[in-house]
Order: structure tokens, then C-alpha cells, then sequence
């Protein structure tokens, strides 16, 4: 059974009165457990809005055409209320994002241990959780220091410690290594991997580079609100090149 | 950095305006906890009895001419009185009233125990005893609190009234109300002293010892103070009774006049106090869309989001409330201080005072903090991560 499966998924965002985007125009997907998925397509192909509904942080539109269906971990996810999805959100989902969003007043160790409160997790055992998480970033020893004071590079990696703080089921990235150069997105790919295969965690990241998406297991392409039917596997000498750069890094 | 230190600026200014509502209250609330306490002193002073005084000339109840000892006579023979009790009342000051909005200094004559313990108002001494009958003829007084500490003396001193000296025998502990103005002593003395401030032409007609200025009526059991006021007036000529009720109607509208400009003045920090953290909070959700929008995402319940956003406001009035008591506390201490020598001591700053002024801001802030709070726990996660 796939970790995620959605069905008839739309999406129309309103501009405006009366201009509508057709963001999603019906599309199924299934991620399996464990896998590394890369969503990638042109600006406006709807990858990122795909991503939202997979990530519970929007939902499917439910009028004009079939009934929409989407599960995770075979629990319907479509009629929850916000309240629980939000719990879902905290305790099963990781989110990268990628304007490295951390909160400014707190610390590196604070935005981390922030995910943990969320989750239900505070006081002692969040604070080492948070530090522990950092420390896999490879940040251990700026747990004190507030995103100003973090690289762009750094900040992601914070970021990154934050989704994987509460051992999620699931890592949502959307365009994670969007503003990093091509040394610091390898480091952050390199990450996301390894908690991939150490943890098991799937991972579903949103990109338009190709080099990025060569270094994931599958790859989604968009276009026009709609899932491309080549999903053609992605050549050989581009996930070598990947993995070369991994292994540098890692 | 630039917007951490606007946000600052912007904070402090509402923290301020907090803090002047907030010192309006405490400074205003401490002023009519003065007055009400003048006022309540006064209704527990004149109720269950009647005061009688001369019907020609007298001013709030504190009579200028002299009644006859004769008179006394008479109205113990009237239906429903038990005890009558005669005694000299007047400023203590010889060139006459001194502009005071508080009571002011009296010298008030009467024999120990002519009251046959009917007088209810509790005197505490915190020095020395009370006056005895065995005082009649020598000249010693009690003092007030704020006599006592405004001339600074205590028992064994020597206090000058009308240039006569008094040995101080005891100080009353502070009521809040007329005796801690009052200089008590023996009736004998009290009347001397009334006689010599007459004009001398009418001062030679006049028998001390035959002279009181007010009359204090203590009704039989179980006869209404009214009843017995209204018997008074009709059966001697001349005289004008007040009761405690009387006391209410004349003295309660000015302190209703007074708690509603207190209420007044409550009601427009309220309003502008509550305004500027709407708009402080507003501005401050508004620049930190993305953030709410970044804790929304990552799992952040709206009732979390809105919790912290009415303590962060609540937090702003407390501040703000803290301030502004702290100042107000600051302008009646120091106004009492200034306005002791002259007698004016204006305000009385209670501890229900200062926690309802602290309370008052506190849930003033976070509730004009509930709404903006609410709007930015309601924003869209996705549209707020991407706000600029």
C-alpha cells in the first residue's frame, strides 16, 4: 500500500474576481514508502500545489468532476477538519521550504525544539532531540546561534533538522536547494538521502533542477496542472554523478 | 535590523500610551478612594445619631454661632432622645477657612464620656490614652494622625492652638477621615477657646462654661434618628438637626460626580490604551506573516498561534500597566508629601487600586490583542509563506 495516494486531485486558486488558475487539473499519484520522489516540472505546472495537498496544507478541490480521494498511511485524509490536519502536519510531516524559513527571534536550537512542542514533545527530552537532530546536520555547535547569524547553507540545514526532528513519516521539500549553489545543495540532497535510507523516511521534493531530481528514485513531471504519462526513468550517468557528490560530501 | 528597531520604537509607544491611561487611573483612583473614604467616614460618623446646631448660620454642619447648654436641657426632654452630648467644634485655624478640597483642622471640645458610650466611630490610639472626664479644667489634647505628623509631635509635647498651649496626652491611629485632622480636647478649654475668638462686644455676654456649638443627639432604642430629628426641630426654635441620611443626599452626588469622572477617565485609556495595541499588534502580525505562516505549516495549531499572540499583548499591557502604576504610585506619594504642611493630603493609593490598574491593562491588552491574533491564525499557511 503506498504511503500516499491521491485521486482526482484539483486545485483552482482565484486571482482576483474573476481570473482563476487551474493549478491541479485532476491528477492521481501514489508514493510508495520509502521512496526519494522528485516533483519536478516548468513554473505554473502546479508541482508546488501538488505538494501543498500532499502535505495536507491545502485541500483538493471538492465540486465540478469526480470526487477527490487522498490517503496517507490508508487513513482518508480529505473531509479532516483543520485542527487534525494540522496534528498530521506535526507529528508524521516534515517541511523543508526554500527561503530557508526559520524563525528570526529564536535560535537554531529553539526553531528545531519549536517542531517538537508542536508535536507534543517539550522541555528536556525536546531539547535533546532538537540537538541531536542538529547535530546529523552537522550543526551541533550552532544550536545557539539565530538564523542572521547562519549562512544561507546553514539556515537550510536548521531547516532540514527541523522536518527531521520528530522522525517523520514523511519529508515535504518544496525547491529545498532553490537558493543554494550547487556545493550547498548537495550537502542538503546528501542529507535528505541519508535519512532516506537510515530512516526509511519517504521523501517528496519539489525542484526544477534536473540535477537534483537525478538524484532522486523517481521522478514526477508536470505540466499544465497535469501529471506527464512518460514518467521515463531517469538515465544512469546523471544518478552516478549524484552519488559521486553524495559520497564527497557526506 | 532597521525593522527590529522600528518594531521597538513601535512597541514602546504603545507601552506608552498604556502607561498614561493606566497613571490617569491610578492618580484619579487614589483621589477618590481619599474622597470616598472623607465620605464614608462621614456617613458612619452621623448615622444612628442626630446633630443638632444653631439654625442661623451654619456651615456643613459645623456650626459658627453658639447654641445654649439650655438648650441641651430641652431636647433631652423630647420623646425617643436617650442621651444628648454637647460639644465645641471649630477650625483650629483663628483666620478662618483655608481653601482645602480635604477636611480641615478642627478643634472639637467635649467632655469624656458625655456620650455614656453611645459614639460607635472606632478611635484607636497609637500613642498615649484617651481624654477622661478628670481633664475638664487643664489643657491637654489628643491629636489626629496627620496633625500629629504634620507638626511632627508626640505625647509629652507641647502643641500651640490659638495661642494656648496643650500638653499632647495621646495620637490616634489614621482613620482616613475627619479625626485624623482633629485636635481633641476637654470641653472647658474647647469653649475658652471659642469665647475668646468671638468679637469682643458679644464675648463679654457670653458664659463659657453655658456654650456648645454642636449638639449630638443619641436616639432611645429602636426610635429612627429621622423621627427623632423632625421632633427636635419642631419642638425648639431655632436649630437645624442633620442625620446620616441628610449626610448621604448632600455629600453622596459629589462622589457620584466623582466616580464617574474616575469611570470616565477609565473609559478613554480603555479605548485609547486598547487602539494602539490593536494597531501595534496588527503591524506586528502583519510583518510576521511569513513567520506565522512558517509555524502554521510546520505543525502550529491556530489556538497555539492565537495563545501567543494575546500573551504577547497581554505581556504589552502588563508592561504598560506596571509603568503607569509605578508613576501614579510616584505622583501620590509625592503630592502628598507637597500637600501635607497645608493639610492637603489628597490620595490614598489602596491595593485594590493598584491591582485593578494592573489586571485592567493586562486583559486590556490581550483582549485588544484577540482579534488581530485570531486574523493571523486564520491566514492561509501557503499564501502567508509566500508573503513578502
Amino acid at each position: 500500500m503506498p504511503l500516499l495516494e491521491g485521486r482526482n486531485l484539483r486545485k483552482t486558486y482565484r486571482l482576483g474576481r474573476t481570473n482563476t488558475v487551474n493549478a491541479l487539473r485532476g491528477v492521481d499519484v501514489a508514493i510508495e514508502a520509502g521512496e526519494m520522489v522528485a516533483i519536478i516540472g516548468p513554473s505554473g505546472s502546479g508541482k508546488s500545489t501538488l505538494m501543498h495537498l500532499l502535505g495536507l496544507l491545502h485541500g483538493p478541490d471538492l465540486n465540478h468532476g469526480p470526487r477527490p480521494e487522498l490517503s496517507f498511511a490508508g487513513q482518508p485524509m480529505v473531509d479532516l477538519g483543520e485542527g487534525e490536519r494540522t496534528r498530521i502536519r506535526a507529528r508524521e510531516m516534515g517541511f523543508v521550504f526554500q527561503d530557508f524559513n526559520l524563525v528570526p527571534t529564536l535560535t537554531a536550537l529553539e526553531n528545531v525544539a519549536l517542531a517538537c512542542d508542536y508535536a507534543g514533545i517539550r522541555g528536556e527530552p525536546a531539547r535533546k532531540a532538537a540537538l541531536e537532530a542538529l547535530g546529523l546536520v552537522g550543526l551541533a555547535e550552532r544550536a545557539g546561534h539565530r538564523p542572521a547569524e547562519l549562512s544561507g547553507g546553514e539556515q537550510q540545514r536548521v531547516a532540514l533538522a527541523r522536518a527531521l526532528v520528530n522522525k517523520p513519516r514523511l519529508i515535504l521539500a518544496d525547491e529545498p536547494t532553490g537558493n543554494l549553489d550547487s556545493e550547498r545543495s548537495a550537502e542538503i540532497l546528501a542529507l535528505l538521502r541519508r535519512s532516506n535510507l537510515a530512516e526509511g523516511q519517504t521523501i517528496v521534493l519539489v525542484t526544477h533542477d534536473p540535477e537534483v531530481a537525478g538524484a532522486c528514485d523517481r521522478v514526477i513531471r508536470m505540466r499544465d496542472g497535469r501529471i506527464q504519462p512518460a514518467a521515463s526513468a531517469v538515465p544512469a550517468g546523471d544518478t552516478f554523478v549524484a552519488d559521486d557528490r553524495l559520497l564527497a560530501t557526506a | 535590523m532597521r525593522d527590529l528597531a522600528r518594531r521597538k520604537l513601535r512597541t514602546t509607544l504603545t507601552i506608552l500610551g498604556i502607561t498614561i491611561g493606566i497613571w490617569a487611573l491610578v492618580v484619579f483612583g487614589s483621589m477618590a478612594n481619599k474622597i470616598n473614604a472623607l465620605v464614608e467616614g462621614g456617613s458612619t460618623y452621623y448615622e444612628g445619631k442626630v446633630s443638632v446646631s444653631d439654625g442661623s448660620g451654619s456651615a456643613g454642619g459645623f456650626a459658627v454661632a453658639p447654641m445654649s447648654l439650655a438648650t441641651a436641657d430641652q431636647i433631652r426632654a423630647i420623646d425617643g432622645v436617650d442621651v444628648v452630648m454637647p460639644d465645641v467644634s471649630m477650625l483650629m485655624d483663628a483666620d478662618g477657612a483655608s481653601m482645602s478640597m480635604s477636611i480641615p483642622p478642627m478643634i472639637v471640645g467635649v467632655v469624656a464620656g458625655s456620650d455614656e458610650d453611645r459614639e460607635t466611630f472606632p478611635l484607636h490610639y497609637a500613642q498615649g490614652r484617651a481624654l477622661t472626664p478628670g481633664d475638664e479644667g487643664s489643657y491637654v489634647t489628643v491629636l489626629g494622625a496627620d496633625l500629629a505628623r504634620q507638626y511632627d509631635v508626640g505625647i509629652g509635647d507641647t502643641f500651640v492652638i490659638r495661642d494656648v498651649e496643650f500638653k499632647v496626652v495621646g495620637v490616634l491611629e489614621p482613620t482616613l477621615t475627619a479625626p485624623d485632622q482633629t485636635a481633641m480636647l476637654p470641653l472647658a478649654a474647647a469653649q475658652e477657646l471659642f469665647v475668646a475668638s468671638l468679637p469682643p462686644m458679644i464675648r463679654d455676654g457670653i458664659d463659657p462654661a453655658a456654650i456648645a456649638t454642636t449638639l449630638t443627639v443619641f436616639p432611645a432604642e429602636d426610635v429612627d434618628p429621622e423621627v427623632v430629628a423632625d421632633r427636635i426641630e419642631a419642638a425648639v426654635a431655632g436649630v437645624t438637626t442633620m442625620t446620616g441620611k441628610d449626610f448621604d443626599e448632600q455629600i453622596g452626588s459629589a462622589t457620584a460626580i466623582f466616580n464617574a469622572i474616575l469611570i470616565g477617565i477609565a473609559l478613554i485609556s480603555l479605548v485609547v490604551g486598547g487602539l494602539s495595541v490593536v494597531n501595534t499588534m496588527a503591524m506586528s502580525i502583519a510583518e510576521r506573516t511569513r513567520e506565522i505562516g512558517i509555524k502554521r505549516a510546520i505543525g502550529g495549531s491556530r489556538r497555539r498561534i492565537v495563545r501567543e499572540l494575546v500573551t504577547e499583548a497581554g505581556l504589552i499591557g502588563f508592561i504598560g500597566g506596571a509603568i503607569g502604576l509605578a508613576l501614579g504610585a510616584l505622583v501620590v506619594v509625592l503630592a502628598n508629601e507637597a500637600g501635607r504642611p497645608s493639610g492637603n493630603v489628597l490620595f490614598e493609593l489602596t491595593t485594590g487600586t493598584a491591582v485593578t490598574a494592573i489586571l485592567f491593562s493586562t486583559i486590556l491588552g490581550a483582549i485588544a490583542g484577540f482579534l488581530p491574533a485570531l486574523h493571523a491564525a486564520r491566514l492561509d499557511p501557503v499564501a502567508a509563506l509566500r508573503y513578502e
